[in-house]
């Protein structure tokens, strides 16, 4: 109790005094004017679809994941958005883990009506199975810093994070065509949602004086303000949602002023995401390419499906795809998938992978039995070896390739496209196999 | 034992600076403090301690049960850290040890803010920091520094206020040379 009163943040009446005065004048604390935004940075990570957005000293972290699962009811034919969100207690002393808090449901709420009733995100493009099987997309809002308009900065990374993200493509097969195979990401890509616009969030601050009125306020000034309202309009005007949540009354013609500005201020948020996101996705392009060129040429199949958790272990593995994917039941996915459909043709050693990834993923099932009768007959005791055996194999093979996909691991295109660097710079490359040889032997000893 | 800089003055003491965002009391500090609650025979006040401090009614200059001063929830006070033990609660007084008043007490209007307990003790060292004396030779202002990472700044205008407030929360890690640089931007872009 003590700890937590000493812990507390309080403010002084001086400080309060202060920022009112302040704006009188049109200045606030920190040298902005009343109008201006904080420094926007917007970051993603290694995966598909999780963004970090610093907003002055406010941080925000969002992810977005996709999952099949049944429809409600009363829509069969689209898929569903859930928000969720997590106040960290790193981000603020009033903070405490456990249940959302009031603020925390407000928050997710407020970014939610944003992106569902303006139909932002194209839910029926989720359908795969009317009735039976959508794409259920869940956006996870984390809060890392407060430093003052957490919505904003909520909805910029929620928004990021929706552009980036990737679905696994699946298609329908079986005989009635009432089957789902959920694809792999190495052998199809994976598919961007369909966003028709970007709803931006826009936070005013109202102060006790009629006539002050703040954009984007800091924790000092939120502490401050007798009233607040969050307009979240797209950069072609349309508003989406107004969100205020009791306080001081507003003046239409303030309400009116307020829309104005926040879709200017959408404008120009609406330009910073699409320029982080191009940059993002030029980089995963550049990835991407490196990987198809390659695969053209050689011999080896690439690495095998959610390699994460695996990396140091992953190698060459070879499935004969086309012949399965036909025979692939239900949602079973093909676990120890690998390559790209090119590498059918080719020899390899196949490799029975069980990725380990989170429990609900479509392709973390067991291996189809049929797959695994197919593959032993093919290659002989190499599949029922660990994996040491396996890349032993490989390595007698295709040495270069061995190489370069060791030093590689997480991506599987970049497997194959260092095989194709091993094949022009083979004679190069030759001296350094020994040494990974070496490192292999003692990773696979792990 | 905390991490920080080993420092030495001549002839033989040694001993170790570190700087924090928390601070430990100590006795004989000068801080600002913000009075929380009152109670009938001391203030509680939030010093940024592990604890809340005592403040006694009576420990001002001329301090009587007549003349209690009315502190609301939330004055900043500038004090001295008398008793510091761990585990206790700290006691403060607004009177030096000979029982002057001085410069202790309530602060009026301006404007506070925090830092590092290292740039504070920064700000407090003679000669003068760089950033307030190039602050010093263009502005006019007021200062209060609290050796617990908070600052307090007045001025006749909110903009001097704020320019000095900024300068100095940027100047935590720069060094003299790059401090008087960044006021002198500073300052080039207000006028």
């Amino acid at each position: 109790m003590e700890q937590r009163l000493a812990n507390s943040w309080r403010q002084t009446v001086n400080e309060k005094n202060f920022i009112v005065n302040a704006l009188l004048s049109e200045l606030r604390v920190d040298g902005r004017r009343p109008f201006d935004y904080r420094k926007l940075t917007i970051k993603f990570g290694k995966d598909d679809g999780s963004s970090e957005v610093q907003l002055g000293h406010t941080h925000v972290m969002a992810i977005v994941s996709g999952q099949l699962l049944q429809p409600y009811k009363e829509r069969p034919n689209e898929g569903t958005l859930a928000v969720f969100t997590e106040f960290s207690p790193m981000a603020d002393p009033s903070f405490e883990p456990g249940r959302p808090t009031e603020s925390a449901v407000e928050l997710g709420r407020v970014v939610d009506r944003g992106l569902r009733e303006s139909r932002a995100v194209d839910t029926e493009s989720l359908c795969v199975l009317s009735g039976k099987l959508v794409w259920a997309i869940r956006i996870d809002i984390h809060i890392l810093d407060n430093g003052g308009n957490l919505v904003d900065a909520a909805n910029i990374a929620a928004l990021a994070a929706l552009l980036t993200f990737r679905r696994p493509e699946c298609s329908l097969g079986g005989e009635d065509g009432q089957q789902v195979v959920v694809h792999p990401p190495e052998m199809r890509d994976p598919i961007p949602l369909i966003i028709h616009h970007l709803p931006i969030a826009v936070t005013f601050g109202f102060f006790s004086n009629e006539n002050i009125m703040v954009i984007d306020p800091t924790h000092h000034e939120e502490a401050v303000m007798t009233g607040r309202m969050t307009a979240t309009v797209n950069a072609n005007g349309d508003v989406c949602s107004i969100h205020k949540p009791g306080g001081e009354g507003v003046n239409h013609r303030v309400l009116m002023h307020c829309l104005k500005l926040a879709h200017v201020k959408a404008g120009d948020i609406t330009a910073k995401i699409k320029d982080a996101v191009e940059i993002y996705n030029t980089q995963r392009a550049l990835r991407k390419i490196k990987r198809h060129s390659s695969s053209v040429a050689l011999d080896v199949g690439g690495t095998p499906a959610k390699s994460g958790e695996k990396q140091n272990q992953v190698d060459g593995s070879q499935l004969p795809q086309s012949k399965f994917k036909d025979e692939a039941s239900s949602m079973e996915c093909d676990a120890t998938s690998s390559g790209q459909e090119q590498n059918n043709k080719r020899d390899g050693v196949s490799q029975k992978f069980i990725g380990g990834p989170s429990s609900w993923d479509p392709y973390s099932e067991c291996v189809n039995p049929d797959l695994l009768k197919a593959s032993l007959a093919s290659h002989g005791p190499a599949t029922q070896r660990t994996q040491k055996g396996s890349r032993s194999e490989t390595k007698a093979e295709e040495p270069p390739q061995e190489m370069k996909i060791d030093s590689s691991p997480t991506d599987a295109g970049l497997a194959a496209a260092q095989n194709n660097e091993g094949k022009t710079l083979k004679d190069a490359v030759k001296p350094k196999n020994k040494r990974k040889k070496k490192k292999v032997s003692s990773n696979s000893g792990n | 034992m905390k991490a920080g800089k080993l420092r030495f003055s001549k002839p033989n003491k040694y001993w170790v600076e570190s700087s924090q965002k928390r601070y430990v009391p100590h006795p004989e500090d000068s801080v600002l403090g913000i009075v929380v609650d009152s109670r009938s025979d001391n203030f509680l006040v939030d010093i940024k301690g592990p604890s809340l401090a005592f403040l006694p009614v009576l420990a001002f200059e001329g301090g009587t049960r007549r003349n209690i001063p009315k502190f609301e929830v939330g004055t900043l006070i500038y004090v001295r850290v008398v008793k510091a033990n761990p585990g206790m609660n700290p006691e403060l007084s607004c009177t030096d040890a000979t029982g002057k008043g001085g410069e202790f007490g309530a602060l009026k209007e301006g404007f506070m803010f925090e830092c590092s307990t290292g740039l504070s003790r920064t700000l407090l060292s003679s000669p003068t920091c760089p950033v307030l004396e190039a602050l010093g030779k263009k502005l006019s202002f007021e200062i209060a520094i609290g050796l617990n990472g908070r600052v307090w700044v007045n001025s006749a205008s909110p903009s001097t206020t704020i320019i000095v407030s900024n300068a100095i929360m940027n100047s935590e890690s720069l060094s003299g040379a790059q401090q008087r640089i960044m006021v002198e931007k500073l300052l080039q872009k207000i006028q």
